[in-house]
C-alpha cells in the first residue's frame, strides 16, 4: 500500500461516483487526483492494481502486447493497470477513482485491464470533477482483455461539472467463453461526453452486455455508442441504453456486427421530461449481419411520461415529484436489472433529479 | 365516540372534459358510514363523476361544489384529496412499466411498522403475492387488474372508498373473493360489521349487490343524477324495464 502527501479528494466527491474512500469492502483501490496517484493497493491475492506508469516500467511485455498508444496519448498518460491472475475469482469488487479537482487543462489517461483465463472481478470506476472546477478535458483510453472463461463487470459512474468535456475510448477483447458486462451511469454529464466503446467477441461463446443510464440536463451533449463485433460462433451481445432528457442533447447509438452465428439485441429507450430550448434524444440502434445464422434484433422508443401515470400515483397519495421519480425509476430499471446496491442508489438519484426537472 | 369520517356532499355540480360538458347539475350526498351505488348506461358520466371527486384535473368543474367532511375539495389537488382519505379503484388504471406494485405498497406502508405489517398480512391472506411482484398493471388480465386495485385500496384504508366497476372482467369464482375484500374494506371491524366506511360504487352486478350491503342507489343518465332510492327496488326496476324507464320517470317530473 502506498500513500502520498497529495491531497486526497473530498470524500463526498468520491461517494458521488460510488467509490469508498477508505477502500472498505473493496478488493482493491486506485485513486488518481489530477496527474497524481493518491493511492493504489490490492487486498486480494491474485489481484494487481497499480499505476500504468509503474506497470509499464515493471512489465516489458505490457507495452508490446496490451498497450496501444492512441492519438490522445501525448506525453506520459496517467491511469491504472489492473490484472486478475488466472483462475482467481475475486468476490469483493475493486474500484478506481479518477478525479479532476485542480485547474488542469486536460487529464489524459490510459488504463489497461487484464483478466486472465477463468478469472472474475467486478470493477467500479468513478470519474468526477471538483465542485469548483470550471472547465477541462478528460481523455481516457481503456484497453480490456477478458481471457477464456473469464468474467468481468465494469461499472463506470460519472459525475462532471458543467464545463468538463469527456472522451472515453475503450476497446475490449473477449476470448472463448468469456463475459464482459459494461454499465455506464451518468448523473452529471459535464458539457459533453463522447463515448464509443468497441468490443470484439473473438472466441466461441463469448458474450458482452452494455447497459447505460444517463441523465441529460440542460447544457450537456451526450453521445453514447457501443459497437460489438460478434466474430465467433455462439457469441452473444446485448446493448440497453436508457436516457432521461431534461434539456440536454442525447444521442444513443449501438451497432452490432454479426460475423458468425450469434445472438444480438440492441434496445435504446429515451424519456423526455423537458426538452427545454434545444434538448433532444436521438436513438440509432444498428445491426450489420454477415452470416445467415446471425440472429439480430433492435428496438427503440422515445416518449414522455404519461400524465395518467403521474395522476394515478398522485391519487394514491404521492406528490407529483414523487410520482415522476417513481415512474422514471421504473423506466430506468426496465431491461437493466440486478445492477447492485451502488447503482440502485445512483438510479434513485437520477430519478430524484429528473423528478425535480433540473439539476 | 368519534364521528365517522367521510361525508361527501355534492351540490349543483357541472363538469367539462375536453371542452364537452359531461356532468350537469349533480346533487348527491353520501352520509358518513353509508355505501351508495351509482348506476347508469355506458357513457352516462359515472366514471367522470368519480374522477372529478378524486381530483383528476382534466375534469374541469364549471360550477357547483364538492365538500368532504365539510372541507371544500375543489381547491385541492389529487395528492391532497388522497391524503384526506379519498380512494378510487379506477375502471381503467394505467400501466406503469418497470414499477412493481410492491414499490407502491412500500410507499403506502411508509415508516409505520404497524401499517407495513398490516399490508404484508393482507398480501398473504388474499394470496396476492404474485401480483405484488408484477409491474403495475403491466400484462395483467382484466380480473387481475381489479384484484390489484382492490388490494391497493385495502392497503390505503381510505375513509371514503370509490370503486369503478370492480367486478368487470372478474370471473365467477373470483367475484366471491372480491366481495369479501370489498366487505373487509367497507366494514373494517370484524366484530362490528355495521360500523362502516363511506363508499360510492359503480356496479350493475347482482352478485356484488347481493353480497355487499348498500344503502342507496343513484341513477345517472346523460350526465345527470335522475333519481335515488333503495338499491334493490331501483335495480329491480332497471332490470325489468331498462334505463328507459328512468327517463320516463324524469319526464313525468317535468
Ligand atoms: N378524458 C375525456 N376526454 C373526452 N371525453 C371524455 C373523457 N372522459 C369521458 N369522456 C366522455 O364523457 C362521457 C361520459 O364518460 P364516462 O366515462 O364518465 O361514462 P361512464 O358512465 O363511466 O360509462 P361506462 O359505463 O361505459 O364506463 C362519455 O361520452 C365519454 O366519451
Ligand atoms: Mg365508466
Amino acid at each position: 500500500m502506498k500513500k502520498t502527501d497529495f491531497p486526497i479528494p473530498d470524500e463526498q466527491l468520491l461517494a458521488q461516483v460510488a467509490v469508498v474512500p477508505g477502500g472498505e469492502n473493496r478488493s482493491g483501490t486506485f485513486i488518481l487526483n489530477n496527474h497524481l496517484e493518491v493511492c493504489s493497493f490490492s487486498r486480494s491475492e491474485g489481484l494487481e492494481l497499480i499505476s500504468i506508469t509503474k506497470a509499464l516500467d515493471t512489465y516489458p511485455w505490457l507495452r508490446k502486447e496490451h498497450y496501444h498508444p492512441q492519438g490522445t496519448d501525448e506525453g506520459r498518460p496517467e491511469g491504472f493497470f489492473l490484472r486478475v491472475k488466472e483462475g482467481m475469482k475475486i468476490t469483493l469488487p475493486s474500484q478506481a477513482a479518477l478525479c479532476m479537482t485542480a485547474s488542469i487543462d486536460r487529464q489524459v489517461l490510459h488504463n489497461v485491464i487484464i483478466l486472465e483465463d477463468e478469472a472474475s472481478l467486478e470493477f467500479i470506476t468513478g470519474c468526477v470533477s471538483g465542485f469548483d472546477l470550471a472547465e477541462g478535458d478528460h481523455l481516457a483510453v481503456t484497453e480490456t482483455y477478458v481471457g477464456k472463461g473469464a468474467e468481468f463487470t465494469h461499472t463506470m459512474v460519472h459525475s462532471w461539472g458543467p464545463g468538463i468535456r469527456v472522451f472515453p475510448r475503450s476497446t475490449t477483447l473477449v476470448e472463448e467463453g468469456g463475459r464482459y458486462v459494461s454499465n455506464y451511469v451518468s448523473l452529471r454529464s459535464g458539457r459533453s461526453v463522447e463515448s464509443s466503446p468497441v468490443t470484439y467477441l473473438n472466441g466461441p461463446g463469448a458474450s458482452a452486455k452494455y447497459a447505460s443510464i444517463i441523465l441529460g440536463s440542460k447544457g450537456t451533449t451526450l453521445t453514447l455508442g457501443g459497437d460489438v463485433y460478434l466474430n465467433a460462433p455462439g457469441t452473444g451481445a446485448e446493448i440497453a441504453h436508457r436516457a432521461v432528457c431534461t434539456g440536454g442533447k442525447i444521442v444513443q447509438k449501438g451497432l452490432l456486427i454479426g460475423n458468425e452465428a450469434c445472438h444480438a439485441h440492441v434496445d435504446c429507450a429515451g424519456m423526455i421530461i423537458d426538452a427545454g430550448e434545444d434538448g433532444f434524444i436521438e436513438s440509432i440502434p444498428g445491426l450489420q449481419s454477415r452470416h445467415p445464422s446471425a440472429h439480430m434484433s433492435h428496438e427503440a422508443s422515445i416518449g414522455k411520461i404519461s400524465p395518467h401515470q403521474v395522476q394515478y400515483l398522485m391519487a394514491q397519495g404521492l406528490e407529483e415529484r414523487e410520482a415522476v421519480s417513481m415512474i422514471i425509476r421504473g423506466f430506468l430499471d426496465t431491461g437493466i436489472r440486478g445492477l447492485g446496491d451502488e447503482l440502485e442508489r445512483r438510479i434513485e438519484e437520477i430519478a430524484e433529479l429528473a423528478g425535480h426537472g433540473e439539476e | 365516540m368519534f364521528p365517522v369520517p367521510g361525508k361527501l356532499e355534492i351540490k349543483n355540480l357541472a363538469v367539462e372534459v375536453g371542452g364537452v360538458r359531461v356532468l350537469h347539475n349533480i346533487h348527491l350526498t353520501v352520509p358518513p358510514g353509508e355505501v351508495h351505488v351509482l348506476v347508469g348506461p355506458n357513457g352516462s358520466g359515472k366514471t367522470s363523476l368519480l374522477a372529478t371527486i378524486a381530483g383528476y384535473p382534466q375534469y374541469r368543474v364549471v360550477s357547483g361544489s364538492i365538500s368532504y367532511d365539510g372541507t371544500d375539495l375543489l381547491p385541492l389537488g389529487l395528492t391532497e384529496r388522497a391524503r384526506l382519505g379519498i380512494g378510487l379503484l379506477e375502471q381503467r388504471p394505467p400501466t406503469i412499466n418497470g414499477v412493481k406494485l410492491r414499490l407502491l405498497l412500500d410507499y403506502i406502508g411508509g415508516d409505520d411498522p404497524e401499517r407495513k405489517r398490516f399490508i404484508e398480512d393482507l398480501i398473504k391472506e388474499t394470496d396476492h403475492a404474485h401480483l405484488v411482484d408484477r409491474n403495475i398493471h403491466e400484462d395483467l388480465s382484466g380480473g387481475e387488474i381489479k384484484k390489484a386495485g382492490l388490494l391497493l385500496l385495502l392497503a390505503r384504508q381510505p375513509h371514503f372508498a370509490m370503486m369503478d366497476e370492480p367486478d368487470s372482467g372478474v370471473d365467477m369464482d373470483s367475484i366471491t373473493l372480491l366481495c369479501q375484500l370489498m366487505n373487509r374494506l367497507l366494514s373494517p371491524e370484524r366484530e362490528h360489521p355495521a360500523k362502516r366506511r363511506t363508499g360510492l360504487i359503480i356496479t350493475h352486478s347482482d352478485v356484488i349487490l347481493g353480497r355487499v350491503s348498500t344503502d342507496k342507489a343513484h341513477v345517472m343518465i346523460d350526465g345527470r343524477v335522475l333519481c335515488g332510492g333503495n338499491p334493490r327496488i331501483i335495480m329491480k326496476k332497471i332490470r325489468e324495464s331498462g334505463f328507459d324507464s328512468c327517463v320516463d320517470c324524469l319526464h313525468q317530473g317535468e
